[in-house]
């Protein structure tokens, strides 16, 4: 079968070729040796649940139905077996789905002399891929197994078509609730409900259900399972159609539709709220850096002060943190302040260190709103983070952190941006509900969809928290962004040709919706200084002196108060300077009491000197002093004088009293509470040593072994000495698996192969040479007849001690197919 | 963008810039729903709180029209999330219902049944909760109406009160408008409480609070229960109701430490109601003692803590509360609203000042410096003591001398906290002094001395906080008061606020002692006068000492 796959590859052409890879690009990393191999890898399991991950809901319902239509010897089917089951819709759309997954290698032509595929026709054999039984689920279509497999009575009764139809018909209301429950599938019920055991048990007792039960497990809690034969699923879907209903086309959002202006108004409001609110979060944090936890991320409590004084909620502001550290902004420091790289792995945060802004922070402060916007925006789409999960609870019942390692998604980006594309895909001012974004979403790519409705949601969410869609509509500069980041995703090396920048049309689109900065303020009687838009960086930062902030928003409001004040004439500003930057800046007249304050703040300032000096001399008599600081033996003292009676020298006390000495004077010293210090010579000594005497006995010579380790040692070196041994028997590549690897070959891919070739083995009952490491850690090789693949484990036959053999499959280092077989 | 003249902040204030051609149509629409907080000179805060967009449902706004008006004034765009968190928060408001069903008295239904089922559950509601009738119904006890709808407010589902208010006994009030008649804003002021049912009115100093107190006993046409700060406060209502309305002198009842009499109209002092005997308030029977129909709380700011518990007792009856100024140095303004009733309407000052109805003030800062020996009494001055010994610097007396001679022909009050420094002022000033302990017999003496123009100068206490109605009065002086109260220099501000007969503009000066608490303190206190809009002047004590007096109109 395999050759003949292999075969159906090499007769190709280029292009059909190039068309399964680039459908299916998974199999060309890495870049397989020949087509046989080409082959295996398009058959392996992962490859092939990779290829129905991308596929949509209806063409998985064919593939369905192509499964059904197999028939019992030749395991074969054909485009008119699927028509015959897709019933209720075009022959033609089905066809095209058909089509889909013959080009994916999904289905393919099932002659064993390998002749032309497309001379067959409608009645042409096809074939499955036999690994997508084992990927997808046992119950194609969500029916049952023939009766012929379940109970005889049971296939008796199905047999007689009217007896069957009879006893449907004649089931009481609550078993037909039962029946219909099932044969939307999945078939499969349990026995043990209170509230269904009547019901259940009249249909089992006329055998329109059958229990089935699988030997040597361990009985279910809730009791034993029934199961809907095919035959009775297809009869009591004979409304719908055998496959249920089918959806050939993807179901159009209807949703409410909004003025793009304002849909575009509101989301740029939100957009300066999104950049305004990251600031005064990373502000706060710079004021009060927030240690990082043990296990990673940022505590409860701080995530509360941070969004507190950032005046955002507890959630919004775990998803701006999380953007902000994924564009750069934010990262950890030791405590000493040395910066750390941004990109260190955030998993076991040591206590020392705590969440800083970065240097990054700083340059993009000076970029424009809209500039500012895109970055975290691009970051928002790249990052693998799910900041939903914040605050809620983990598998073991603790807390998720913000920027802890649990909140980290891989699927994320991908999720994120699906999510959005329904959106950007719908005319401008759309706004779906997100339940039926979601059932979109379910219906392009449903086994992907499955247990990502969560993280659909939460992308939504926070797209509409950081402005990139407002009022339930994508924005348009929205839309820009993900078509820039889009294009930029077709490289993955960021190389390309004509521009290395984004293009910023998102930026451009942006800015004219955003409000101009202004440069002029308006100063009222209340001391309140209202900047009636954006401030120019210029004017943001003198204001940030001379200020305090109290509302922020479209305008933002400062009050000046004596502290402020005080503030701008520490960093240097004088009264002249700030009654000029006013005049300058105010739109409306400086109230008096404005320009009264600031005098009577720049009169105080400076009424206290503080400095620093190694040392002072002080005396009552003050002509003392002056004779102190005319002699010229004691310039070198530097000495300075402070008040009439009080000289300091940024020399020390020592020194000092020296010199003095030195030139005559009677200097006595004084300690810090000001009483006399008397000094007397102290004798110098070299630091302690200890005797050689009490050294430790001499230690020459390799330490003894005994008892248990010498035990452990000798069985470590026979265990070495089997395995070498049984590695000489196996094949030169199982061996080398064992040793460094194959070259050319990461690990990761070398185990890949490993199973591939197991999975092969399984199905055509051949031996093949494991590779293996047991429990001591020696590498061993045996010779095998793999029986089964599953739950982590082969088990597989060993024929020369006729033993059955399990072997954890993350142990497996190398599988080749035995050549003498 | 439109260029309006709001703009909206993220914290939920609303900045709207005054000069603005359209500030007038702006102010109008979104008044209904957002909360004056502050008018200074050229842009307005205006608040967006749960409280004040619930009142706006309750009136009829929908979100919709709220959302509208927001985005069509607005200079740049406003924020999705904030659109969404007042549609959000407006459908909050009515998913309860306070009613009175025929069979089964007060009851709260619930429109929406989960909200029920969880407010029921609450622990904060228990105990005022009855039986459940159905499942959309639960009987209150009538007498937790006040704190239920309290609590109901703390847990973010309001009820909309349907179950109205009793008619009290009925008294045939009427006003006397015998060649004057209610000033516009008054009617409005009227108007707004009586369709809100219960509520406060905010009204300048000075702005006449009394006769919309007035004009609702006439509205109401019930027995009347007064709440007032103090006997001569009470004394001055009593006239004012005489001259104003229909009432005679028989019908209004004094119910003070003098005199205990209850009448159709009754008049009572916080506090006697809130005298004890023996650890239990021996006067509250008052509250029960007739069917009021209506109940004002004057100076509704000072209301003292124990009347807010047996307000709640009253909530099926119309309560109206007056003030200049809610501003609480206790924070408790929320209190208020929610047990007398929301602000039905409110003023600013400056607006009332263009209409004419306030007298134009002047506020002036007058800084001394004090002397080294005070500076060094000062700056060894145990921290409690501080502010004693600023605000009460002996170096302030030839200030306040100056300043009074400067106003030769104008009556003048001086205010001050300290009684030391009042004696001290009596004296330097040779005028007479009512303080706590002067009796009313001798205060209602000197207020009239002072009204008909033989006294000049008067020294108050703190009983010129408020309430004091001398109308000829048109400078204040204030050396001391109690520490940073905001409320306190609105109020004496407004002692000086009448309109004069001609015209003449006020004057209002504060002695500060420079360098001192006492400075920090006067900012404090200036905030809330400020943020209506009087700009302060600063001027040193040398300025007003020296000998070319500096001319200031």
């Amino acid at each position: 079968m395999a050759t003949t796959f292999a075969d159906q590859l090499r007769s190709l052409t280029d292009e059909a070729l190039s068309a399964l890879v680039q459908l299916r690009p998974d199999l060309v990393v890495p870049v397989p040796a020949d087509i046989s191999a080409l082959a295996v890898r398009a058959q392996s399991r992962g490859s092939v649940a990779r290829c129905l991950d991308g596929l949509d809901e209806f063409t998985l319902h064919i593939l369905d139905a192509a499964r059904l239509s197999r028939s019992e010897e030749s395991a074969t089917t054909s485009v008119a077996a699927i028509l015959e089951l897709a019933t209720g819709v075009a022959a033609d759309d089905v066809r095209v789905a058909i089509d889909r997954l013959r080009v994916r290698f999904l289905l393919y032509s099932g002659y064993e002399n390998g002749g032309d595929e497309h001379d067959g026709g409608d009645d042409g054999a096809l074939r499955l891929v036999g690994a997508i039984d084992e990927v997808t689920s046992p119950y194609p279509a969500g029916l049952g197994r023939p009766a012929d497999f379940l109970d005889p009575q049971t296939s008796a009764l199905c047999a007689d078509k009217a007896k069957l139809r009879r006893t449907v018909l004649a089931a009481p209301p609550g078993a037909r609730a039962v029946l219909d429950r099932l044969a939307a599938g999945p078939p499969i019920g349990a026995l043990g409900r209170e509230s269904v055991a009547e019901p259940v048990r009249w249909l089992v007792d006329h055998h329109v259900l059958v229990p089935i039960s699988e030997a040597g497990r361990a009985p279910r809690p809730d009791g034993e399972l029934v199961e809907l034969p095919r035959e009775v699923g297809l009869l009591l879907r004979r409304d719908t159609g055998p496959l249920g209903a089918l959806r050939p086309f993807p179901p159009i959002p209807e949703g409410a539709t909004r003025d793009p202006k304002s849909v575009d108004s509101a989301g740029a409001g939100q957009v300066m709220e999104a950049v305004r609110s990251t600031e005064s979060l990373l502000e706060a944090l710079a004021a009060e850096p927030a240690p990082v936890l043990r296990a990673g991320g940022l505590g409860v409590r701080d995530l509360k002060r941070l969004s507190r004084s950032a005046g955002v909620d507890e959630p919004g502001a775990a998803l701006l943190l999380e953007v902000a550290y994924a564009a750069g902004l934010l990262g950890e420091s030791d405590v000493a302040g040395t910066g750390r790289s941004v990109t260190v792995s955030r998993a076991g945060g040591a206590v020392d260190e705590i969440f800083l802004p970065t240097g990054a922070y700083d340059m993009w402060r000076a970029l424009s709103t809209a500039q500012r916007w895109t970055a975290l925006a691009r970051a928002w789409l790249a990052m693998t983070r799910q900041p939903g999960l914040v605050g809620s609870r983990d598998d073991r019942d603790r807390p998720i952190n913000a920027l802890a390692p649990d909140a980290e998604r891989a699927g994320a980006p991908q999720a994120r941006r699906e999510a959005l594309f329904v959106l950007a895909d719908l005319k401008p001012g759309t706004a779906p509900q997100v339940d039926e974004v979601l059932g979109l979403l379910a219906w392009q790519t449903p086994r992907r969809a499955r247990g990502r409705e969560a993280v659909h949601r939460d992308a939504l969410a926070s797209g509409a928290q950081l402005g990139v869609s407002a009022l339930g509509a994508i924005t348009s500069y929205g839309r820009l962004l993900l078509e820039d980041v889009d294009e930029g995703d077709l490289d993955p090396l960021g190389v390309r040709p004509g521009s290395t920048e984004p293009r910023g049309d998102a930026v451009r689109t942006l800015d004219a919706l955003l409000p101009a900065p202004v440069d002029h303020v308006l100063v009222q009687a209340d001391l309140s200084v209202v900047v009636p838009g954006p401030p120019e960086p210029e004017l943001a930062a003198e204001l940030d002196v001379i200020a305090e902030p109290e509302s922020a928003g479209g305008a933002s409001v400062f009050r000046v108060t004596a502290a402020s004040v005080r503030r701008a004439l520490d960093v240097g500003y004088t009264a002249a300077d700030l009654h000029s930057l006013f005049r300058r800046r105010s739109r409306t007249p400086v109230p008096q009491t404005l320009t009264y304050m600031i005098d009577d703040a720049a009169r105080k300032h400076g009424g206290l000197r503080a400095g620093s000096a190694g040392s002072y001399l002080r005396s009552d008599d003050e002509a003392l002093l002056t004779e102190v600081l005319a002699d010229k033996r004691l310039v070198s003292l530097g000495l300075r004088p402070i008040a009439p009676t009080v000289l300091v020298s940024p020399l020390q006390v020592a020194r000092m009293l020296g010199a003095l000495r030195d030139a005559g004077f009677a200097p006595v010293a004084e300690d810090a509470g000001g009483a006399a210090v008397l000094t007397r010579p102290k004798v110098r000594r070299a630091p302690t040593r200890t005797s050689v005497a009490a050294r430790l006995a001499d230690q020459s010579g390799p330490p003894m072994l005994a008892g248990p380790r010498l035990a452990g040692v000798v069985e470590q070196i026979r265990r070495g000495d089997i395995a070498t041994r049984a590695a000489r028997r196996a094949p030169v590549s199982v061996r080398a698996a064992n040793g460094q690897g194959v070259p050319g070959l990461t690990s990761v891919q070398q185990h890949g192969q490993a199973m591939a070739v197991l999975q092969q083995a399984v199905r055509e009952k051949a031996r093949v040479w494991v590779g293996y490491v047991d429990s001591h850690g020696a590498t061993l090789s045996r010779l095998v007849r793999p029986v089964s693949l599953s739950a982590g484990y082969l088990r597989a036959e060993d024929e020369r001690t006729e033993t059955l053999h399990t072997f954890a499959l993350h142990r497996i280092t190398a599988a080749v197919p035995d050549e003498e077989s | 963008m439109s260029g309006g003249p709001l703009i909206v902040q993220s914290d939920k204030t609303l900045l709207l810039e005054v000069d603005h051609p359209d500030a007038q149509a702006c102010r109008m629409a979104i008044a209904p729903f957002a909360e004056l907080e502050r008018s200074p000179e050229h842009v307005h805060t205006y608040r967006l709180t749960p409280l004040g967009l619930w009142n706006a449902r309750a009136a009829g706004h929908d979100a919709e029209s709220v959302v509208d008006s927001l985005i069509k004034f607005s200079r740049y765009p406003v924020p999705h999330a904030l659109l969404v968190d007042v549609a959000e928060t407006m459908d909050r408001y009515g998913r309860l219902q306070l009613a009175n069903d025929p069979s089964h008295g007060l009851v709260l239904r619930g429109l929406d049944k989960i909200v029920l089922i969880e407010v029921a559950k609450s622990k904060k509601l228990a105990g005022m909760l009855g039986g459940k009738i159905d499942d959309e119904t639960i009987a209150v006890h009538p007498s937790e109406r006040g704190r239920l709808k309290q609590a109901l407010l703390k847990l973010g589902w309001p009820a909309e009160d349907l179950a109205g208010y009793v008619d009290g006994e009925a008294h045939e009030i009427n006003l006397a408008e015998d060649g004057w008649t209610l000033r516009s804003y008054q009617q409005e002021a009227v108007d707004g409480f009586w369709a809100g049912g219960s509520g406060v009115v905010v009204l300048p100093c000075g702005a006449g609070k009394t006769l919309v107190g007035a004009a609702a006993m006439a509205t109401a046409k019930a027995t009347t229960l007064i709440l007032v700060t103090n006997t001569v406060a009470g004394r001055q209502w009593k006239r004012e109701l005489i001259a104003r309305t229909s009432l005679t002198e028989e019908e209004i009842g004094e119910y003070s430490g003098e005199r205990k009499e209850i009448r159709a109209v009754t008049i009572a002092t916080y506090q006697v109601l809130t005298s004890r005997r023996g650890g239990a308030f021996t006067h509250l029977d008052l509250f029960g003692a007739r069917d009021w129909g209506l109940v004002i709380y004057d100076e509704v700011h000072l209301l003292p803590a124990p009347i807010f518990r047996f307000t709640a007792d009253l909530q099926a009856r119309r309560r109206l509360g007056l003030t200049a100024t809610l501003v609480r140095e206790d924070g408790r303004e929320g209190d208020v609203f929610s047990l007398i009733g929301p602000k039905r309407y409110d003023a600013p000052w400056k607006d009332i000042e263009a209409q004419g109805w306030i007298a134009p003030a002047e506020c002036v800062e007058v800084r001394v410096t004090l002397t080294d020996a005070e500076r060094m009494t000062y700056a060894v001055a145990e921290a409690e003591e501080r502010y004693r010994v600023a605000a009460t610097a002996r170096t302030k007396l030839p200030v306040v001398k100056a300043i009074v001679d400067k106003h030769p022909d104008e009556p003048v009050l001086v205010i001050g906290g300290f009684l030391d420094q009042l004696h001290q002022l009596g004296e330097y000033l040779d005028a007479p002094i009512v303080e706590g302990s002067t009796t009313n017999k001798e205060r209602e003496r000197l207020f009239d001395a002072f009204r008909a123009g033989e006294l000049r100068t008067l020294v108050l206490s703190k009983v010129g906080n408020f309430s004091i109605d001398l109308p000829e009065a048109a400078v204040a002086i204030q050396v001391s008061g109690t520490f940073g109260s905001r409320q306190e220099e609105a109020q004496r501000l407004g002692r000086v606020l009448r309109p004069k007969a001609d015209g003449r503009q006020a004057h209002f000066y504060t002695v500060v002692s420079r360098d001192t608490i006492d400075t920090e303190y006067a900012a404090h206190r200036q905030r809330f006068l400020a943020e209506q809009g009087y700009a302060y002047t600063i001027v040193d004590a040398d300025d007003i000492l020296g000998p070319a007096l500096p001319q200031i109109d």
